[in-house]
């Protein structure tokens, strides 16, 4: 399951993403380590969601290459792929009517136990199982998608912004679950415009400006990170 | 007493009634006058055209060219189908390809059980209905299918996100396309013969046929509509969500807008 402590999960070489007449990414070099937490951090409209797509492949690079453990990602069976490597969108897609069939969106077979534990793990209490999707707020709606992308148990777990719509509250729960998993050697990578929260929460931070990559190092040696300090 | 069906002189007297909406709209200043003659000197030329084809086809073709006749029909159709949701990929090969399989599907089994006679004077009316109602599904399951697509892309990326097929991804929405695409013909079905008299029956009501008779026609006819809304409607989602994904079983962007009809 676990990463050896150093290798990277992903590697991006000179990676340019086009659509239309804009560019989205523009040349991307970088790596992301495994078993560990990676924080996107950058301004509105810098490419951070463009990113996270490519890593499981909902984006294709118009140029360059992206790596998932050593291999070209086209050289990966997509949907094993999407298995080890699930993303949680910005935007809560809720797909099902009850709590219960949302956590089984991704994994069929699920114990009783498995839903309940999924459920704690995102702080929602256990008898939210039988409420219907359409009644939560949008703060357990996020949960939700994110107890619903644990449910296939992936090796990395891609976040877009996972924080942006909860409470102080639940923020500190869902920070504290995402370093529980980074320390079990899942490798999560996530979307923030919270300094505060990449500061606390990576070991890696990668700033991107523009659909450029303007800085990246540990936490410590970001240079917006500590004048924000 | 007069004819069942209107001789050439009454076809020619029934011109009043167009003559009575020319004064009508001039009265009204509705500004349609040339509109109104020239679509009813065009409804009478183009039938008189069709029903002089038709007759060389009942006398001298055969089923062959009944056959002829209905592919022609099917690619006209899936031409209209098409042309109201071009901005699709490849809607003209979808729509011709849904439209045909719906036919010829309901027509076969027609045929080849004998339920209807081979004669070019059966086939060509039955199968223009047929070819009609394929279309008519054909068209609205692409219509329903675009803006599915457009709507529900965060809930498809979702699922493929989650590790599902392109196919299993989509068919929740592949079955609220179909469902819809099937409305009009399950709903006329359900009310035939009481809000309105059908086509078929009508027809043959008026050539002297008995109300008995008339309606074993028209039970024959609504379940071939059926069969041929419902597969056309499944193959037109089906062959159109190969356009829709990629090899990655990823959603590709949909070109512009979907262009008014
Ligand atoms: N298909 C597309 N065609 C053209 N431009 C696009 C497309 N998708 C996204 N963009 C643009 O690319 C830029 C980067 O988008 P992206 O969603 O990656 O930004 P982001 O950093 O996640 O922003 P936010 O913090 O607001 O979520 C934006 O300006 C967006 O409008
Ligand atoms: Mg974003």
């Amino acid at each position: 399951m676990t990463f050896p402590t150093g290798t990277p999960a992903f590697t991006l070489e000179q990676v340019v993403v086009r659509r239309g007449g804009s560019v989205l990414l523009d040349g991307v070099s970088c790596r992301i380590p495994g078993a560990a937490c990676t924080t996107v951090l950058g301004p509105s409209g810098a490419g951070k969601s463009t990113l996270l797509r490519l890593l499981n492949r909902l984006e294709e690079p118009t140029r360059g290459t992206v790596s998932y453990r050593g291999g070209p990602l086209p050289g990966w069976d997509v949907l094993a792929l999407r298995r080890q490597v699930t993303l949680v969108a910005q935007q809560p897609v809720l797909l099902t009517g009850t709590v219960r069939d949302e956590l089984r969106a991704g994994r069929r077979h699920l114990s009783g136990a498995r839903l309940a534990e999924l459920l704690e793990r995102v702080r929602l209490p256990a008898g939210y199982l039988g409420h219907a999707t359409a009644d939560l707020s949008g703060g357990e709606a996020q949960r939700v998608c994110l107890a619903r992308a644990l449910a296939v148990e992936p090796r990395v777990l891609l976040l877009d912004e996972p924080t942006a719509a909860l409470d102080a509250t639940v923020t500190a729960a869902v920070e504290r679950l995402v370093r529980e998993l980074a320390d079990d050697g899942v490798t999560l990578v996530l979307v923030s415009h919270d300094t505060g929260q990449a500061r606390r929460l990576s070991d890696l931070v990668l700033v991107l400006e523009d659909g450029r990559l303007v800085e990246q190092g540990p936490a410590g040696r970001i240079g917006r990170l500590r004048e924000g300090a | 007493m007069s004819p069942a069906v209107p001789s050439w002189p009454g076809v020619a007297a029934s011109a009043a009634l167009v003559v009575l909406t020319v004064v009508v709209a001039r009265r009204g200043r509705l500004g349609l006058t040339r509109d109104i003659t020239v679509a009813a000197l065009r409804a009478a030329l183009q039938l008189t055209a069709v029903g002089a084809v038709l007759l060389l086809v009942f006398r001298h073709t055969g089923l062959a060219g009944a056959l002829g006749w209905l592919a022609l029909m099917v690619l006209v159709a899936g031409r209209m189908a098409a042309r109201r949701t071009g901005a699709l990929p490849g809607t003209f090969r979808t729509a011709t390809a849904a439209i045909a399989v719906g036919t010829t599907a309901s027509m076969g089994v027609l045929l080849v059980l004998g339920i209807i006679a081979t004669q070019p004077r059966v086939v060509i009316p039955v199968g223009g209905m047929v070819v009609a109602g394929a279309m008519g599904a054909t068209d609205l399951a692409l219509i329903r299918l675009y803006d599915e697509v457009r709507t529900a892309r965060p809930a498809i990326e979702a699922r493929l996100s989650l590790g599902l097929a392109a196919g299993d991804a989509f068919a929740p929405h592949r079955c609220v396309i179909v469902r819809t695409a099937l409305l009009p013909v399950l709903d006329s079905a359900r009310t035939l013969g009481v809000i309105a008299l059908p086509g078929a029956m009508t027809g043959l009501i008026l050539a002297g046929v008995d109300p008995l008779t008339a309606i074993r026609y028209q039970i024959v006819v609504t379940y071939m509509l059926l069969a041929a809304a419902c597969l056309a409607a499944v193959v037109a989602v089906r062959l159109s969500e190969r356009a829709l994904f990629d090899d990655a079983h990823r959603l590709r962007p949909l070109p512009g807008r979907r262009p008014s009809s």
